[in-house]
């Protein structure tokens, strides 16, 4: 007979679960990581070259986007994840073992932001290298503000999953909402230039925040601890529904 | 020892399980018997804490799934009937996972997982993904996550389904291996001779009711009257009917074609008997034919529906 694992090591075993399936499926990464070399040596190249405002590298501007919103698009898997699971019947199998849904939640939530992290550990080095601030310290601090918002697009990838029940339309939404979120940001340009209408939303978008923490961290650029705030406030709303609706689910939904 | 106490679960207004009320014993294989549809399946999820029984209690080891399913769920492992895991992993990394995840030790997990796939000849196939290999190859590696766990309440959902007649008599063996070791099995099945050779009791299910429960022999043994001596003649001798009605046990008696169908009790002891006295009339007897109550007739009898 078998000993009952410590909750720790129940997470940890979820979290494995998730990394060992994102490694299984080398297409996703491999194309995403494509995309992240081809944007930053690319097209960042060129437009750096095009654009000519006195003290702004947009290279190095665009570096730090390109793992952010590399990392929010690897953080949105994780909903996709949990309905195919749904759908697959396997979700009976993972209620079954031995471990309260609360804790289920909460590693499912965890395991979609510590994949994304890792997935993007090596690209954060390596824009911290090529923006000459290879530091402990921003390297470090930027994984932090990596995972934080990982943990919140989780959350919210999660939330989508829970509310939207055909798996057509949540293709479509968690597209729209994986461009949105990159796309209404200051993550792959800087907020002065962004389309007057959009420019709030962009404002307060975690995407902006995380971009722009990080850009401090590795660049110096100024900021305000408004981001952070910003950022831990997406990260409470998101993740706090996200295990709720998961939670109400498997509460309620399936346990009629 | 499991306890199902007026347990009824809905979906929608749709009742798949309606007031069961039944016990499984420590250390028993307790077949649950029904068609597809009959309510099995939901009463193993509700056991299992996956579904909550709309009303009712359903006990394991005196605990309540609905006041302490963690505690539950650390006792039993179940087997879907279709296969429920990661198809993108490997068997090998399923059952590791499954392993880790149900807390057994690194050295005895990996024996587990070695001696249960060099039983069922996946040692090889167990590095490919699980999406690329056959239905009953898929079936073995569903079944072989609780022969890993080994846990103290394994449930298994059609064990047998899509696998080939070797396959299935080695799941039989290691089932029966599980329960030697102090396991309490619930085997929910379709197939009769899985079911009357596996259990020490079986439920029959139908509609969503538990309508009989008991040892195979003791229910095909409510059936007693019923059984049936078909002795083919070489031509048909209506004479004998007058005959062979005379012992007490026959309870009716009638040729159909050259064939003489006796009803009777004992049938089994009274198979020589009745060829004498067929013969001692000067009948020439070219077959004799026994048939006596199957688990099947023992469930169209309850049901009145038939199994397959």
């Amino acid at each position: 007979m078998s000993q009952s694992p410590s909750a720790l090591s129940i997470l940890w075993v979820l979290i494995e679960r998730d990394l060992r399936t994102l490694v299984k499926s080398p297409w996703i990464l491999i194309s995403r990581t494509m995309f992240f070399f081809i944007q930053l040596f690319v097209f960042a190249t060129l437009v750096n070259k095009l654009v000519n405002i006195p003290g702004f590298n947009y290279f190095e501007f665009y570096s730090v986007g390109a793992v952010v919103s590399t990392i929010t698009s690897i953080a949105f898997i994780i909903g996709a994840d949990l309905f195919e699971e749904e759908e697959l019947g396997l979700l009976d199998y993972l209620l079954s073992l031995p471990f309260g849904h609360s804790l289920f939640v909460f590693g499912r939530a965890l395991g979609g932001a510590v994949r994304a992290l890792i997935y993007c550990a090596p690209m954060m080095i390596l824009v911290a290298y090529l923006d000459g601030m290879l530091t402990p310290t921003a390297v470090l601090g930027s994984y932090v503000v990596l995972f934080v918002l990982a943990t919140g697009i989780s959350g919210l990838s999660i939330t989508l999953a829970m509310v939207i029940r055909n798996e057509n339309r949540f293709d479509v939404v968690i597209a729209m909402a994986e461009l949105a979120t990159v796309r209404v940001s200051a993550a792959i340009y800087p907020l002065y230039y962004i389309p007057k209408v959009i420019q709030p939303a962009a404002a307060v978008s975690p995407v902006t925040s995380a971009s722009d923490l990080i850009r401090l961290l590795v660049l110096g650029t100024p900021t305000g601890a408004y981001e952070l705030v910003e950022l831990a406030l997406f990260v409470a709303i998101f993740f706090g529904l996200g295990s709720v609706f998961l939670f109400r689910k498997l509460e309620g939904g399936r346990f009629e | 020892m499991i306890e199902f106490r007026d347990v009824w679960k809905s979906f929608k207004n749709v009742y798949a399980v309606r007031g069961v009320t039944c016990t499984v014993q420590d250390k028993e294989i307790f077949g649950l018997l029904g068609p597809n549809g009959a309510g099995k399946t939901t009463l193993i999820m509700t056991m299992a804490t996956v579904y909550r029984a709309t009303k009712g209690d359903v006990l394991v080891e005196g605990h309540n799934v609905n006041t302490e399913p963690e505690r539950v769920k650390e006792l039993i492992g179940i087997a879907f009937q279709d296969a429920k895991y990661d198809r993108i992993l490997t068997a090998r990394e399923i059952l590791q996972w499954h392993g880790k995840v149900t807390g057994i030790d690194k050295s005895l997990r990996e024996k587990r997982i070695d001696d249960t796939l060099a039983k069922f000849g996946l040692t090889t196939e167990a590095r490919k993904r699980t999406w690329t290999l056959s239905g009953g190859t898929k079936k073995k590696i569903e079944n072989a996550k609780i022969f890993v766990q080994r846990p103290k309440v394994a449930v298994f959902d059609e064990p047998t389904a899509y696998l080939d007649v070797p396959s299935r008599l080695m799941v039989w063996e290691m089932i029966d291996e599980l329960r030697d070791e102090g396991s309490t099995v619930v085997l929910a099945t379709n197939m009769m001779d899985e079911a009357d050779r596996m259990s020490d009791r079986v439920g029959i299910m139908s509609k969503g009711e538990m309508v009989q429960v008991g040892p195979p022999d003791k229910l095909k043994g409510t059936l007693r009257g019923r059984d049936v001596i078909e002795l083919k003649l070489k031509e048909p001798m209506p004479e004998l009917l007058g005959e062979v009605t005379k012992v007490e046990e026959v309870h009716d008696a009638r040729f159909e074609g050259d064939v003489l169908k006796l009803e009777l009790s004992n049938g089994r002891e009274l198979l020589p008997h009745m060829i004498n006295v067929v013969t001692a009339k000067g009948g020439q007897i070219q077959s004799a034919n026994l048939k006596e109550p199957s688990l099947e007739d023992v469930f169209l009898h309850y049901t009145g529906t038939k199994l397959t």
